[in-house]
């Protein structure tokens, strides 16, 4: 089932053409990974999906509605979350208080209480610390609880800003084993600059470069195109 | 699984000072004691209007005074047109109310800074309006037609100290104060969870600015005459904001203690150093914001928390000795 679609997505800085007509979908189930080198649009195109820019053209529909000019805050309680490229954790609250910041009381359809949000800093290994400031986390642990913290929220769409930037290889491995076990229930896109890490685990890849969208498929075809090869991805993926 | 939880044993304490501080006339006490009370509880209440909003939020306002100032203005200008002394404090209170709608309305929806300024103009218009006011006395003050006994407005301010002190425990302890600690921490990352950032600031400064009217209203009855040079001057907002500073921001009884400080300090001022209160009291907030940035209280609390646990650790037990 589609959970988000764009069509002739267009935004511009000035002169800077930033997102140049982007098309796609993405469906729950499914883990689409986002790539492009520094400047390809790709944290403007998230942007443009979480609403904290408005597209100069195009639309957004998420589950077929058009949520193109929401504010941010709304498109969230439709079901739209995001982490983001440096953590941002409430500090002075406790790992819990950041858990259950988000979560609507009031909303008899989303039973969440403290119970399920220490259920769910059990999967990430941070249920030890849920008493704890968030200041005294770890980067790693943060970025764990980054995704913990939108995960309370239950979003139909996930959006991962450059979760791996910061982590060593084991971390990234354990953290996208985690995102992985969440497709069953949500639609993921996932923006990083670890093309060797990220790519295995996704569904589908899609490459922007100046705004564009220069491939987009399987990651065995994104992969193998020859203009990402050559512009993007290099030796290392080749 | 450590949460902000309403502690019934900090509650029932609440009541119990409350009660007892309402009940001193009836034990004999002097008049200075109960002034000296009286002014504990006007700091605190006005200290608890300005904690729930901006201690919160991270939203400072330097306005306080001035819509404490406003309620009482408008209760005593409701009460001196004839309208009874319990209807004139809610028009006193909601007129406060309406005045913060105007700021926040207009400034809420920018980040701090700008609310802050919009803060300090409005503190510097309300003065400049209520000076140029024939209704509201002009610049020679507007005293209160009606005489009521003493203890009466002190009742009142005792009653609305426990209350909003009751009032921020039970915010900090729910879901919505979370969020408003949210918006204080990261208030980009607030939206991204879905939090209305704009709604419940805008609502809890009308909250914030109603406790303020309601403490400017009982002062303005227990002093029976307004000058708006007194009423509006910049101190009382100093004081609104200084009071939780020094004790302890989003903390229920942070403005308690610096409530105290605040009288004591004043007290021993007035006989020692008359004249230098207002640069003991900057010198007290330099040293609070450089030596225990979150206050006297959270500061206390935590030192008392990590000698415990030092005394619990293994070193202390002397187990590694063993």
């Amino acid at each position: 089932m589609t959970v988000l679609r764009t069509e002739g997505l267009e935004k511009s800085f000035g002169g800077l053409r930033a997102v140049r007509g982007v098309n796609f979908t993405v469906e729950t189930g499914q883990l689409l990974g986002l790539f492009g080198p520094n400047g390809a649009g790709k944290t403007t195109l998230f942007n443009l999906i979480a609403g904290e820019t408005r597209p100069d053209q195009g639309g957004i529909f998420l589950d077929g509605e058009d949520i193109t000019h929401l504010a941010g805050w709304r498109r969230v309680r439709l079901g739209i979350g995001r982490t983001f490229q440096v953590t941002r954790p409430f500090r002075d609250l406790t790992v819990m208080e950041n858990v259950l910041a988000g979560v609507p009381r009031s909303d008899a359809t989303r039973p969440h209480d403290e119970r399920s949000a220490y259920s769910l800093l059990e999967r990430v290994g941070l249920a030890e610390r849920a008493g704890d400031p968030a200041s005294q986390l770890t980067l790693g642990m943060l970025k764990r609880l980054e995704v913990v913290r939108v995960l309370a929220i239950e979003p139909k769409l996930l959006l991962l800003d450059e979760p791996l930037a910061g982590l060593s290889v084991s971390e990234s491995a354990e953290l996208l084993e985690f995102v992985v076990t969440l497709k069953s229930a949500t639609a993921i896109i996932i923006v990083d600059h670890n093309v060797r890490q990220c790519l295995p685990v996704c569904d589908t890849a899609m490459v922007m470069d100046g705004g564009e969208v220069i491939a987009h498929g399987l990651p065995e075809e994104v992969k193998t195109d020859p203009r990402v090869v050559r512009a993007y991805l290099g030796e290392e993926a080749a | 699984m450590a949460l902000t939880r309403l502690n019934p044993a900090m509650l029932a304490a609440t009541l119990v000072v409350g009660g007892l501080a309402a009940a001193l006339p009836l034990m004999g006490a002097s008049r200075y004691q109960l002034v000296l009370v009286y002014y504990f509880a006007y700091y605190l209440a006005l200290g608890q209007a300005w904690n729930l909003m901006s201690g919160m939020t991270g939203y400072v306002s330097f306005a306080h005074g001035a819509l404490a100032g406003i309620g009482a203005y408008a209760t005593v200008m409701a009460m001196n047109a004839g309208v009874p002394m319990w209807l004139s404090i809610p028009i006193g209170a909601a007129v406060a109310g309406v005045s913060s709608l105007v700021i926040g309305a207009t400034s809420l929806r920018l980040r701090g800074i700008a609310f802050t300024f919009a803060t300090l103009f409005f503190q510097a218009l309300a003065l400049l309006i209520v000076r140029k006011l024939p209704a509201a006395g002009g610049a020679g003050g507007l005293p209160l037609q009606d005489i009521l006994p003493v203890w009466l407005p002190q009742l009142f301010m005792i009653l609305l100290a426990v209350l909003s002190t009751i009032l921020v425990m039970v915010v900090r302890a729910s879901r919505t104060g979370t969020r408003l600690l949210a918006i204080k921490g990261d208030e980009a990352a607030a939206l991204s969870l879905g939090i209305a950032s704009a709604r419940l600031k805008l609502l809890f400064f009308c909250i914030s600015a109603v406790l303020a009217g309601l403490a400017g209203a009982f002062h303005g009855l227990f002093t029976a005459s307004l000058y708006p040079d007194v009423v509006f001057s910049f101190d009382m907002s100093i004081t609104a904001l200084a009071v939780p500073l020094i004790g302890g921001v989003a903390t229920a009884f942070g403005p308690a203690a610096g409530a105290i400080l605040f009288v004591g300090v004043g007290e021993l001022l007035d006989i020692f150093a008359p004249g230098l209160h207002n640069v003991v009291i900057g010198a007290l907030l330099v040293a609070v914001v450089l030596f225990m940035p979150l206050g006297l209280v959270p500061f206390t609390v935590g030192r008392m928390r990590d000698r415990r646990k030092d005394a619990r650790s293994p070193a202390a037990s002397g187990e590694y000795a063993r």
